[in-house]
């Protein structure tokens, strides 16, 4: 206790905090997640503080890292030498490859208490959060949006979308999954009509939602589902609105993992229980804008029953790891004539 | 004993075996003072410049008392040059001019110092030394560059028309300064095209015409 | 007799050591950190690749065609920034004194180091379809479509970041004519064509070939602006196909490929840039009186009154409405700001890597000019031209493939923490390198003749020389090259992504957090506050140095 004050009170007064090293330092769990995940306001913090009471002498310790990717990349880099415990922020087009690279420890954590809208018994990833893909629309703008991918297509070509690329963004990476599941053989065709409407083709979702969406380019970018639910809690709007393709939405999911490696593996359990928590799943909502991965009750904020409630599809991780390259080339085909 | 001998250099990279554009040969004892006039374009400059060796000659020799100085860099011939201008540092205050001729490392002693002070109120210019060089006169500033190659251990004192557009009181100051170092043996080359200050100065003249040197 | 005394204390010319290849192996040993760092990096890459064929380079049939396009919208970025850049250098050189001179001289500054994401929120804001300008633009053509959108919002985003930098280092380039020419030119009564012909772009020229490379370089390796504005796969970067290639493939033999076709095509440039000779610099003038002096130019008089409102007026309309529109998006999101207790700890801590990244980037550039002005004083010129170009690999060198080669060296493991700072230190210092050394360049090897000449006869080298006759000239340029390194560092993002943090955000991390969750009010109130820090330091270093020390004897 008293060696955590001062380790705090250094890195405090040195204006950066990165581990202290001290004799008696308690055990630190080293997890490595994506960056707006550690942010003041996201789930971090509370995560943070609540997990260090709960095991009474450990530390929290999160590395964060650009996104998904870089976060499988950086596993692959460091291979058996990480030095993290747990890795937080896989999804699900990453798990086949993350799985590939036999650096993962099964979670042996009872999965019953799940409520995904698909069944999940993956040994290795234990999922955090969950969300879909979806458009956002602007309602003053398109007070009457396409209620399908099919309507979407058709529509007049004035009506612009503004979607991100696959080969550098997961929601890119989601939106071709999508159309690739709704379309098929016929995907191509469907993106030849789609590409009539796209606007722009930005590397990144930051790039679309907040230079491009919210300076009223385009009535239409690709989010999440749960987009609004950040709009009507936090800025009490109901202006932003994700439309309901009947054709389904495809999922994401986010899951947790630990390391083989792992110096501490009892602890890194302990985490991976923590994970299917209240402790836990109340700061998902509002501080990662996706669903929690288990029923919290009253804990939901009252915003999420206002969100589409569409069906969700997906491929295998396996199957996208096998097919996207092809289908990026496919993608590039039909977007570059 | 400096001693030039068919020292010459080509303008234009050629063959070496045609005839350079510049050659001459000549002695300077220690204390002489020799004056060197020509038209514009001789190659007055060419001349000064490869004696201070800021130019590398295509062949010859120079030597001072045997010494062979051909391939010396400019700091150790022994050699100060003062122009007619541009002989100060102009961001730097009279007294560090004048010391860097004492130190170049400019590690000064209290001593050095005040004699610097000293040296200064001697040559007229007494509280002057905070002053940077853009706030003297020429002929002043002309005066610090001379103090300086007095204070340098020189053996040969290079001087490039350094008292023309000066008036006669300062030039005959300047005289007096370049008089006491060949008093104290060092060898003095003058360029000036005005007869007045080869009359003062100059025991021997020579003349150059067309990269050559020959007697007046 | 005191001269006696002076005399009896003389320094000996014979018995000295010799300091005189100082300079040399200076940039001897920043030559060998550079290579070490950006040939190092990629070697690391090459060496974990299991198999290279240059064939894969075209197996990817759309590589091809990435390449033409971004030679293609370089080039023409490069020539439209260039060609804009000569008229406003032009004017702001003739008009000396007008009403916002200095305002603009700032925000030309700025515009080089606003992180792209909030240059694309301000260019949107202004040039996109519902934009400010949109109004405008359908009254003009009729056509709503607007032109942010393909090739020409490409280029307009890269005139917008490299107009204002080319015109700043033309202008100071101008400057640097000494005053005696200008003197000469009014009493010749030298008129516009006069005036150009023998002093305006005998000036331009010495700097246009290493500008065009730098601007070419910058718009070459431009990865946000070029995706977001590209309007699809078609118009797209290497850097792309890079990331593709290690990060979702891990193709570590591909990403090596293109991070040295990257480095030929940029290189390439560069040598051919070098060849050219000439000296830029963004330093001030050596101490000649300033420009034009008090009298009227000639040639500012007439027909160039209306020509030259033109030209400012166009680069005030460039430069100033994005700037406006992020400082208004930001001032909304201030009060949001102020309840986060991670902003000042955020910026304290930006601060403290820039000063790093700005020390380490002035001593390597230092070093390197030096080593290069010695090399090229003894007649060695490819060896001076290697020299100088090395400090331009890590610009050339995509941060990607950077940051991936180091990790690679540094494995088996890099800890989070200050060695993870440390490293964007290092990188930060070594990318600013191109800008500190063209600012720094004319300064240092613009000791004039006459002055090296008494220097070396008065055999004052090594410490001494730069401490005394170089560093006092240096002062001024040294504080501008440190506010371009410093600035480059805190609105960089690309470095410190790469290796990750323990939850402890610089500025713009803080920034792009906030984007990535929503919060893109308090993400343009963090910009505001990043432009306002950018802007102190120029004017904090700017004051710091604007008088030459005095040196006074006691």
């Amino acid at each position: 206790m008293n060696a955590k004050a001062t380790c705090t009170l250094l890195s405090l007064a040195a204006g950066m905090s990165s581990a202290c090293v001290m004799a008696d330092e308690p055990r630190t769990l080293t997890v490595y997640t994506y960056d707006s995940f550690v942010a003041e306001w996201g789930p971090g913090p509370g995560i943070k503080e609540a997990f260090e009471a709960r095991c009474g002498d450990c530390r929290l310790e999160f590395v964060a890292l650009s996104g998904g990717v870089d976060l499988l990349q950086r596993l692959r880099l460091e291979g058996g030498s990480s030095a993290a415990d747990v890795v937080l922020g896989l999804d699900m087009n990453l798990m086949a490859e993350a799985r590939a690279l036999d650096l993962l420890a099964p979670h042996q954590v009872d999965l019953s208490p799940l409520t995904l809208p698909v069944d999940w018994e993956d040994p290795i990833f234990l999922p955090y959060d969950w969300g879909q893909f979806a458009f956002v629309y602007d309602s003053e703008v398109l007070p009457d949006p396409p209620g399908s991918f099919a309507e979407l297509l058709d529509a007049p070509d004035d009506l612009k979308v503004i979607i991100q690329d696959p080969r550098t963004s997961v929601t890119g990476l989601g939106l071709l999954l999508w159309m690739k599941r709704v379309y098929g053989d016929e995907a191509p065709a469907a993106w030849e009509k789609l590409n009539d409407h796209v606007l722009t083709v930005t590397g990144g979702w930051s790039q679309a939602y907040f230079s491009l969406f919210m300076n009223g380019e385009a009535p239409m970018v690709l989010s999440y589902s749960t987009s609004p639910a950040y709009h009507m809690a936090v800025e009490e709007t109901e202006r932003y609105q994700a439309a309901e393709f009947g054709e389904g939405h495809y999922l994401q999911v986010e899951t947790a993992a630990m390391l083989e490696s792992s110096e501490h593996p009892a602890l890194a359990r302990d985490f991976l229980d923590f994970v299917l928590t209240p402790g836990f799943q109340r700061h998902i909502p509002l501080g990662n804008v996706m669903y929690p991965a288990i029923d919290i009750g009253e804990e939901r904020p009252a915003v999420f029953d206002r969100l589409i409630e569409p069906e969700s599809v997906t491929f295998t991780p396996e199957e996208v790891q096998a097919n996207r390259r092809e289908w990026i080339r496919e993608w590039l085909n039909a977007s570059t004539r | 004993m400096l001693d030039a001998n068919n020292l010459s250099f080509h303008y234009t990279r050629c063959d070496p075996g045609e005839t350079p554009d510049f050659a001459f040969s000549f002695r300077l004892a220690p204390g002489e003072c020799l004056a060197v006039s020509g038209p514009s374009g001789a190659g007055k400059s060419t001349l000064l410049n490869l004696l201070a060796g800021f130019l590398s000659p295509s062949g010859g020799r120079l030597t001072w008392l045997g010494e062979d100085l051909t391939d010396q860099p400019p700091w150790a011939r022994g050699m100060t040059t003062v122009f007619q201008d541009h002989n100060l540092f102009e961001h730097l205050p009279v007294w560090i001019n004048v010391g860097l001729g004492l130190s170049p490392d400019l590690r000064l002693s209290d001593d050095q110092r005040s004699d610097i002070l000293d040296g200064l109120a001697e040559v007229g210019l007494g509280g002057l030394h905070d002053r940077l060089p853009g706030e003297l006169s020429g002929g002043q500033q002309q005066r610090v560059a001379l103090l300086r190659s007095l204070v340098r251990e020189t053996r040969v004192l290079l001087l490039d028309e350094p008292f023309s557009g000066l008036d006669r009181g300062n030039r005959e100051a300047l005289w007096g300064l370049v008089r006491r170092q060949q008093a104290a043996g060092v060898a003095v080359l003058l360029v000036s095209h005005d007869p007045e200050d080869v009359e003062a100065l100059a025991q021997r003249r020579l003349r150059l015409v067309e990269g050559r040197l020959v007697s007046p | 007799m005191a001269s006696e005394a002076l005399t009896a204390g003389k320094a000996s010319p014979h018995g000295r050591r010799r300091l005189t290849q100082l300079p040399l192996w200076a940039g001897l040993t920043a030559l060998a950190a550079l290579v070490g760092l950006g040939l190092g990096s990629l070697g690391a890459l090459l060496v974990q690749a299991p198999g290279i064929s240059m064939a894969s380079l075209w197996q990817e049939p759309y590589l091809a065609g990435v390449l033409r396009f971004s030679l293609w919208q370089a080039s023409l970025s490069t020539l439209v920034s260039l060609g804009l850049a000569i008229p406003v250098a032009v004017a702001l050189a003739r008009r000396r004194r007008f009403a916002g001179r200095r305002l603009l001289l700032r925000a030309m500054e700025l515009s080089l180091v606003v992180p792209s994401l909030i240059a694309l929120f301000g260019l949107v804001a202004v040039h996109g379809r519902q934009g400010w300008a949109a109004p405008l633009w359908e009254a003009l053509t009729g056509s709503q479509e607007g032109y942010l959108y393909g090739l020409s919002g490409i280029v307009l985003a890269h005139v917008f970041y490299n107009l204002p930098l080319a015109a700043r280092l033309l202008l100071q380039e101008l400057e640097r004519a000494p005053a005696a020419h200008w003197r000469l030119a009014a009493q010749l009564g030298l008129k516009r064509r006069g005036i150009w012909r023998t002093l305006e772009w005998p000036a331009l020229k010495r700097l246009l070939p290493r500008l065009a490379a730098l601007v070419f370089t910058l718009c070459f390796t431009s990865f946000a602006i070029v995706m977001t504005l590209g309007g699809g796969p078609a118009s797209t970067t290497l850097e792309v196909a890079l990331y593709q290639a290690l990060k979702f493939d891990n193709d570590l033999a591909l990403a090596a490929l293109l991070a040295l076709t990257q480095l030929t095509i940029c290189l390439g440039l560069w040598g051919l840039a070098l060849s050219q000779g000439g000296a830029p610099s963004l330093a001030v003038g050596d101490g000649s009186a300033p420009l034009g002096g008090r009298w009227q130019r000639r040639d500012a008089l007439g027909i160039s009154r209306l020509t030259d409102t033109f030209w400012l007026l166009g680069l005030a309309l460039l430069l100033l409405p994005p700037l406006v529109a992020v400082v208004v998006a930001g001032l909304g999101g201030l009060a949001d700001l102020a309840h986060q207790a991670s902003l000042w700890p955020a910026l304290w801590r930006s601060l403290v890597m820039a000063a790093g990244a700005g020390g380490l980037a002035l001593t390597l550039g230092i070093a390197l000019i030096a080593g290069h002005g010695w090399l090229a004083a003894r007649g060695k010129r490819l060896a001076a031209g290697l020299m100088e170009g090395s400090g331009q690999l890590i610009l050339v060198l995509p941060a990607l493939v950077l940051g991936t080669g180091l990790f690679l060296l540094l494995r088996p493991r890099l800890g989070g923490g200050w060695q993870g700072y440390g490293l964007v230190v290092l990188v930060n210092g070594f990318m600013a390198l191109p800008f500190v050394m063209q600012v720094l360049r004319g300064a240092l090897l613009g000791l004039p003749m006459a002055q090296r000449r008494l220097a070396d006869q008065l055999d004052i080298q090594g410490v001494t020389r730069f401490r005394w006759l170089l560093w006092p000239r240096l002062r001024r340029p040294a504080a501008l090259a440190m506010a371009y390194a410093m600035t480059l560092s805190l609105g960089d993002f690309s470095v410190i992504a790469l290796f990750g943090s323990p939850s402890a955000p610089t500025l713009p991390m803080l920034l792009y957090q906030q984007l990535g969750s929503y919060r893109w009010q308090t993400a343009a109130a963090t910009a505001l506050i990043l432009l306002a820090t950018v802007a102190a330091l120029f004017v904090l270093l700017g004051w710091l140095t604007r008088r030459l020390p005095r040196y006074p004897l006691r």
